[in-house]
């Protein structure tokens, strides 16, 4: 009897194809999403161990002690680690190496194909012992190839500048680092730790093509280059044996690991005991490319289970109101079944089962399309968005996780449904009485000033009010998925162009050597152009492992004057003022956030191992990294260094002959933008997908809802066309009901979209990467018109539905 | 001259087991004011005849004109027009719009048809007797004053025919004679030609004329002194 009852539910639901392939495409989609995100997720995880874990990877230092100001020589060096050796802190913690290295900025010099001198600011590497942080050069992959660096005119180059350049092995490249022109020949290609993901100092966004460049020389290679004397260093790495956990910057109020933490404060205690200069100790943490790609693994991780779990509720809600429509118009066949005797439990399984089949039909189709179509994509678009050779490993245990997630979301929307079926009284459906509900009286007041077919419009769309809400509901998550995309693009279009556009307004960011600023103002002066000094340093925290970066700067003002070459935005409070004690300072917002200070606080801030109070005059908005700044002077006074670049504006058209001989190294503003333009870039062919992906889906549901409500008013419309309602005026009708339905619903989907992404962002910044979400009009306006467009577009397919509708037919069913 | 002249009027379905003759050669003249009962047993063509007098279906052959002009039987907008102007028509179910209350139920069909006229629904609802019910959804009425608001409904926009199909097979006896008197009043006063296809013989009582069915022919065609 049953299977019967099932087979006479599954000719019912085949004869709405359209709204059933609607519901198997969302759960198709949620599946697709949930393996493609889950993939990427676990690709990244997966490339995070191998690296700086796996026995191929790069045994990646456990603390770094870093000398921002200046370097140490041969005997210092080894005096250091000979000291951090015998004096080791009392810890769970043995010391397995302790190495030091020289880590210079410097330039590339190429030519361009019209023949002219470009210069590449780049960081080069002195790597002569190579057991900890060693250059990464995976056999498996043709993005890496050759040896290490053995002699001192050897070089191996990071593999993201030698794609970019097309730079092979044997190929010789000239370098600088403010001493002049050397040329070296290319022996690997390979990656470094530090340089995974490929960013410049102080950026959280991967360098554009060629306007980076990172090099990995033997010592005596770069002390040639540098100028300085053998064994010289400015970077002792130290590896302890095990992996030990370490204190994540995205868990403020956990540290994973107070033992590692411990050890790096005993380390920096016992650093400012055997060497006076301002270093900086840190852990894994306190390297921006180890923490960035971790967290971008574990966000990752997060995030996909919540994608697979919003597109497979919108499916949920989909078959819910479609099985409670399904059960609306097979009542009176289910009241007959029953009055024949039929029990309960006869007609609950098919309902049951009808789901689970739509479900599995779409988790089938979804699992093929997201194994062979969506995680190759998605893992392509990530090895070209950060360079790295990713790995594809069809993992089943995501697919089961992904499946069982849809499956069970898909049974629980069938239950209720079900549920309701075999709850049906037959009694009831035979006076109609299951269908007829008393008008709300309050909407009736409501519209009653109205005409009575703007009244009827209005509350025909509310009769249902689960299904209405559960409608905007499912629009909302679509809306999110579109419209998180859409405000976070403008946001970062905001926070990243505007950034360096608005903000910003030199021409040539220059690195002088040690004392060599006079020679860079010289050049300035010649050309007729303008200067500012700046500092960068890391500042530290007082019992914290994260750090800031320090901006000291010559003069200040904001983005409405622009009259410095930095200006600032601000959100409260006011400028430092010089000279004032405490040193005043501005932080920026997520710096605020995440250690709660504000405007008019006195707060203790490390530079290299010395505690230093200053008071917050002010907060600023728009930064990405966490960031203080200063008046130069004031910086200068606690870190000993005078400037650390040079902001320059010059005339236009000038060129820049000249100005790689008296620097370190310089980058352009133009390359800036044009590495934010190229990332915003990359991100339009995902974001679109991802925004292809909710306006569809948006579509199945509103198409369904509509069509849902058209089908439900069958007899009211026939009515009317019986009583001789003319066809332009239901249309005009049924064009106001749906641009109602669509302003209401675009209305709660850029309300849901907003609040969605200021609540997604939320818990994804985190120390590394700040970032707001502001209210924009016109991604509202473009999300409220695509909803207000696809609903008000399913007005010609109501119309259609009505022209064919046989009126013979329906007065027949009107007697029955 | 008759307000509507049926002339050799068929209606032939396609079946598989063959055609089907729903309706086989009616010729009919009806004239205004006429009270017309068609009765008939299930399948004799009563309601197909009804359907096509309302420009709800389109005859096989034969012809029919309305107030000395051909009925529509193509254009489906044109039959709508049609249907607008000069039919009234009263369900068995009384389909009236759940939302929408007594009063609006008739403004609606009013404003579809192009004029709104409020004091016209309130005239014609007390005219059915349901002058204190007009904000009450259906729902909240009996049967049979929902089938006088359908009547009401139907007189909304005056039109020359008012066609009823079994308009009291849902109700009691009691109740079907009281909406029989209000729907007799209520086409007197305004001079409205009424058809109706019953099965309830009852229903000639009203009646002016009686015109039996069977097999898609007349079989008979009576007047009466109601």
């Amino acid at each position: 009897m049953s299977m019967l009852l099932t087979k006479r539910l599954a000719r019912s639901l085949w004869r709405t194809k359209l709204r059933l392939s609607a519901v198997v495409f969302m759960v198709a989609v949620g599946v697709f999403a949930g393996i493609s995100f889950g993939s990427y997720a676990n690709a990244a995880t997966t490339l995070y161990d191998e690296i700086y874990d796996g026995e191929d990877g790069v045994n990646l230092a456990d603390v770094w002690i870093n000398n921002p100001t200046g370097v140490w020589d041969d005997s210092t060096s080894e005096s250091i680690c000979n000291s951090i050796d015998s004096q080791w802190p009392e810890s769970d913690y043995s010391l397995e190496t302790c190495e030091a290295r020289l880590v210079i900025d410097g330039m590339m010099l190429t030519t361009d194909s019209e023949g002219v001198e470009k210069v590449i600011p780049a960081v080069w590497h002195g790597i002569d012992e190579g057991l900890v942080d060693k250059v990464w050069m995976p056999t498996y992959s043709d993005l890496s190839s050759g040896r290490i660096a053995e002699a001192s005119d050897e070089i191996v180059l990071d593999s993201h500048i030698a794609v970019d350049l097309d730079i092979d092995i044997g190929d010789e490249i000239d370098i600088g680092a403010g001493y002049g022109k050397f040329t070296y020949e290319v022996v690997g290609i390979g990656f470094h730790p530090m340089h995974l993901y490929f960013a410049t100092e102080g950026s959280t966004l991967p360098a554009d093509d060629g306007t980076f460049a990172t090099g990995y020389l033997t010592d005596s290679g770069l002390e040639k280059l540098a100028n300085l004397s053998a064994g010289s260093s400015n970077l002792i790495l130290i590896d302890v044996a095990g992996t030990p956990d370490y204190d994540l910057q995205s868990t403020s109020d956990v540290d994973e690991n107070p033992e590692m933490t411990k050890l790096v404060k005993d380390l920096s205690e016992l650093m400012s005991d055997i060497d006076d200069s301002p270093v900086s100790v840190y852990d894994r943490s306190g390297v921006f490319s180890v923490e960035i790609l971790r967290a971008d693994a574990e966000g990752a991780a997060n995030m996909y289970p919540y994608v697979t779990g919003m597109i497979a509720a919108i499916a949920g809600i989909t078959i819910f109101l479609s099985l409670q429509r399904l059960i609306q118009s097979q009542a009176k066949e289910i009241a007959v079944l029953r009055t024949l005797g039929v029990p309960k439990k006869s007609i609950m399984p098919g309902y049951v089962i009808a789901p689970l089949v739509i479900g599995a039909i779409g988790s089938l189709v979804g699992t093929l399309l997201g194994i062979y179509l969506g995680a190759p994509g998605m893992l392509s678009f990530y090895e070209t968005m950060i360079g790295l050779p990713i790995r594809l490993d069809t993992d089943f245990s995501l697919v089961f996780q992904i499946v069982s997630i849809a499956m069970l979301i898909v049974l629980f929307a069938g239950l209720r449904p079900a549920w309701q079926a075999s709850r049906l009284q037959p009694l009831k459906v035979f006076r109609g009485q299951h269908e007829v509900k008393v008008s709300s009286r309050k909407m009736q007041r409501l519209t009653s000033k109205l005409p009575a077919t703007v009244g009827l419009s209005i509350r025909s769309s509310l009769r249902k009010p689960v299904r209405v809400s559960f409608t905007f509901f499912a629009v909302g998550i679509s809306m999110l998925l579109f419209g998180a995309m859409l405000f976070m693009m403008s946001s970062m279009e905001d926070s990243l162009l505007g950034g360096i556009e608005e903000k910003q307004s030199w021409d040539i960011q220059a690195s002088a050597p040690i004392d060599g600023e006079a020679s860079v103002i010289d050049w300035v002066e010649q050309k007729s152009g303008t200067y500012e000094l700046m500092i960068n340093f890391p500042i530290g925290l007082e019992d914290d492992s994260r750090e800031l970066l320090s901006y000291g700067l010559d003069s200040f003002s904001t983005v409405d004057e622009k009259s410095s070459m930095i200006s600032v935005e601000m959100l409260d409070g006011s400028m430092p003022i010089a000279g004032s004690n405490p040193t005043q300072v501005l932080i920026d917002e997520g710096t605020s956030e995440f250690l709660n200070w504000d405007t008019g606080d006195e707060v203790t801030i490390m530079i290299g191992n010395t505690a230093h109070t200053v008071e917050i005059s002010g907060i600023t908005k728009g930064e990405i990294s966490r960031t203080m700044y200063f008046h130069r002077a004031e910086l200068s006074d606690l870190t000993g260094v005078q400037s650390t670049s040079i902001l320059i504006q010059i005339p236009d058209g000038t060129t820049l002959d000249g100005l790689s001989d008296v620097t370190i190294g310089y980058s352009l503003k133009e390359d800036a933008i044009k590495t934010f333009e190229t990332l915003l870039e990359q991100q339009q062919q995902f974001v679109q997908s991802i925004q292809f992906l909710g306006i569809v889906i948006a579509i199945a549901v509103l198409f369904n809802t509509l069509l849902m409500n058209l089908a439900e008013r069958d007899t009211e419309l026939a009515t009317l066309r019986v009583l001789g309602a003319p066809m332009s005026k239901l249309g005009k009708m049924m064009f106001w009901e749906h641009l109602g339905i669509g302003l209401i619903g675009g209305i709660l989907g850029a309300i849901f979209a907003y609040f969605g992404t200021v609540l997604l962002i939320g818990s994804q910044v985190q120390w590394a990467f700040y970032f707001t979400i502001e209210p924009q009009f016109a991604a509202t306006f473009t999300i409220v018109g695509i909803i207000v467009a696809i609903s008000v577009a399913l007005t010609p397919i109501g119309m259609w539905r009505i022209k064919k509708m046989d009126l013979v037919d329906k007065v027949k069913d009107f007697s029955q | 001259m008759p307000l509507m002249e049926i002339v050799d009027l068929q209606r032939h379905y396609e079946m598989a087991s063959g055609v089907v003759k729903a309706l086989d050669g009616i010729n009919i003249d009806i004239e205004e004011g006429e009270r017309i009962v068609l009765l008939g047993p299930s399948g004799s063509g009563k309601t197909t005849l009804l359907n096509c007098v309302a420009a709800l279906d389109s005859p096989t052959a034969g012809s029919y004109s309305f107030d000395g002009k051909d009925v529509p039987r193509e254009n489906s907008e044109e039959m709508t027009t049609f249907r607008r102007e000069n039919i009234g028509y009263v369900f068995q179910f009384f389909n009236l719009l759940q939302d929408l209350t007594v009063l609006e139920n008739i403004l609606l069909i009013q404003e579809l048809s192009g004029e709104r006229n409020k004091d016209r629904a309130l005239e014609l609802l007390k005219l059915v007797g349901l002058e204190k019910e007009v904000d009450r959804f259906p729902a909240e009425i009996s049967g049979g004053q929902q089938q006088r608001v359908a009547i009401a409904r139907s007189l909304a926009k005056s039109p020359k025919l008012l066609l009823g199909d079994e308009l009291t097979g849902n109700l009691d006896s009691k109740t079907s004679d009281m909406v029989m008197e209000v729907l007799v009043k209520a086409c007197k006063a305004e001079n409205i030609t009424t058809i109706m296809v019953t099965h309830d013989e009852k229903l000639t009582n009203y009646a002016t004329r009686v015109i039996r069915l069977d097999s898609g022919k007349i079989i008979s065609d009576e007047k009466l002194d109601n």
